[in-house]
């Protein structure tokens, strides 16, 4: 086995040899061509939070004073959720999707977050239409249907709410910055689930979860040797209640910036007795951007709102 | 201050070992050139000090490793909800022995495919690979020893004499 196994990886390392290598000249210059958009990047999104500051009130600044929803990307008006890919509906678990009613959002009016008013019905199921619609120049075309946890594991605690749980379905879904050229790896990636909970469940989930965060200051991973640490944010308003935290660990040698942290953010966002969790994963080590994960709960929250109406 | 020069001399004498490398752990051509080429720019971005590291390839090696792993995490599920749905995969044509392993690394799991292709591209034993994986020399060995022996439930065509005797090697 060991002999032939050898000459296999013959025969591989030959076939890798009939790849073209690019110049390092190349490479040298779209990596420094790739440092400077990143820079620039940063100045335009800071540009834009000033800008939005200096006119007063033109663009709403949430109350927790993060970054405002920055305008949608494509187009202003209602969101082209038709043309848009959805995760497949499991034949099992939900009906066929309806139609999507248009929203009325806007690049200067972000959507504005739920009163706390109860939605008019307890949903038995999640449609399609539930889950947001990135905008266009967010899109990468990585998206599937995920099962698995909502969560990341947060030093093993369990969650007894589990128990009302009525429905879950989740995606994978992988964005891209409005900046990065078609063809880049994408900037990261959200597992994104909706849940409904039995009447009156929903918010001890939200408990729970605030509970286990708090509880679960340090932690190791399964397969990583990092010590990861686990803090509750402040949340913002997002739907009648939300949790935010945030998992850090340093990089490891050679990922991301030297000295840098490795942070994921992980938002979950009661509506009614739904709740919608965006944990944000990262692609190839990438940091979690806090102004993309709000508008993106934003726009998380504006579906599951449009979908109960 | 980066020098360019001796950048442009280490990856003309490195780039070739580490697409084999790539192509090993990811099982596809462009992903390999893909994570290859990100490797090497993120060295460019850190020459400065990455040259005078006393083992840069095997610095380099491990962000491969790194970015494979963490690409196969998230394009597995993406590529498992197309298997449903979409074409048969092309099968090769019987006589390309290395394009036939690679389909079935493919299926194995990404330390495996890591600690095998150390071994068998870079000649290094258990103990170097355990250094450079930050791993124990028994999780090697375990790593090695199933990765064989699904290799051989997947390559039907291979002898398995000689898998117990050096299953550990």
């Amino acid at each position: 086995m060991s002999a032939e196994l050898s000459d296999l990886y013959r025969s591989l390392a030959t076939v890798a040899d009939g790849q073209e290598l690019t110049n390092p000249e190349l490479v040298r210059r779209r990596a420094d061509h790739r440092a400077r958009t990143r820079i620039a990047g940063t100045a335009v999104a800071v540009a834009l939070l000033l800008g939005a500051v200096a006119v007063g009130g033109w663009l709403a600044i949430p109350a927790d004073g993060s970054a405002p929803l920055p305008p949608p990307a494509d187009t202003p008006g209602p969101l082209p959720t038709s043309a848009a890919p959805r995760p497949s509906p499991s034949p099992s678990a939900s009906p066929p999707p309806s139609p999507t009613p248009a929203r009325s959002t806007s690049s200067a009016t972000p959507e504005a977050p739920t009163t706390g008013a109860a939605p008019p019905r307890q949903p038995t199921s999640i449609p399609d239409r539930a889950f947001f619609v990135l905008p266009s120049a967010n899109r990468t075309g990585l998206e599937s249907q995920v099962e698995g946890p909502a969560l990341p594991m947060l030093c093993g605690a369990r969650h007894p709410s589990d128990s009302a749980v009525v429905q879950r379905r989740g995606r994978y879904l992988a964005y891209k910055r409005p900046e990065t050229p078609a063809g880049y790896v994408p900037a990261g990636s959200y597992r994104h689930t909706i849940t409904i909970y039995r009447a009156g469940r929903a918010d001890d989930a939200l408990r729970e979860l605030r509970q286990a965060v708090r509880d679960c200051p340090e932690q190791k991973l399964a397969d990583d040797t990092r010590t990861w640490r686990q803090r509750v944010l402040d949340p913002g308003r997002y739907g009648d209640e939300s949790v935010l935290f945030e998992m850090r660990a340093p990089y490891p040698d050679g990922m991301g910036e030297p000295g840098a942290d490795e942070v994921r953010l992980i938002r979950a966002v009661r509506i009614g007795d739904v709740v919608t969790v965006l944990w944000e994963q990262g692609w190839e080590y990438t940091a979690a951007e806090r102004a993309q994960v709000d508008a993106d709960s934003r726009r998380a929250v504006a579906a599951i709102v449009a979908w109960l109406e | 201050m980066r020098d360019a020069q001796s950048f442009d001399d280490f990856y003309r004498s490195t780039a070739r070992r580490m697409l084999r490398y790539g192509y090993a752990v990811t099982g596809d051509h462009t992903e390999a050139q893909d994570l290859v080429q990100e490797a090497f720019a993120r060295a460019w971005r850190q020459w400065g000090r990455l040259g005078a590291h006393p083992a840069p390839e095997a610095w380099l090696r491990l962000v491969v490793a790194r970015l494979a792993t963490d690409r196969w995490r998230h394009l597995h599920r993406w590529r498992a909800a197309l298997s449903r749905t979409g074409p048969p995969p092309v099968a090769p044509p019987p006589s390309e022995d290395g394009v036939l392993l690679v389909r079935a690394l493919r299926q194995l799991p990404a330390a495996q495919r890591q600690a095998l292709a150390l071994h068998y591209l870079f000649d290094m034993s258990v103990e170097e690979i355990a250094r450079e994986t930050e791993v124990p020399v028994g999780t090697v060995k375990s790593w090695l020893s199933r990765g064989r022996s699904r290799l051989a439930a997947l390559l039907p065509d291979l002898s398995t004499v000689e898998l117990e005797a050096n299953d550990v090697s």
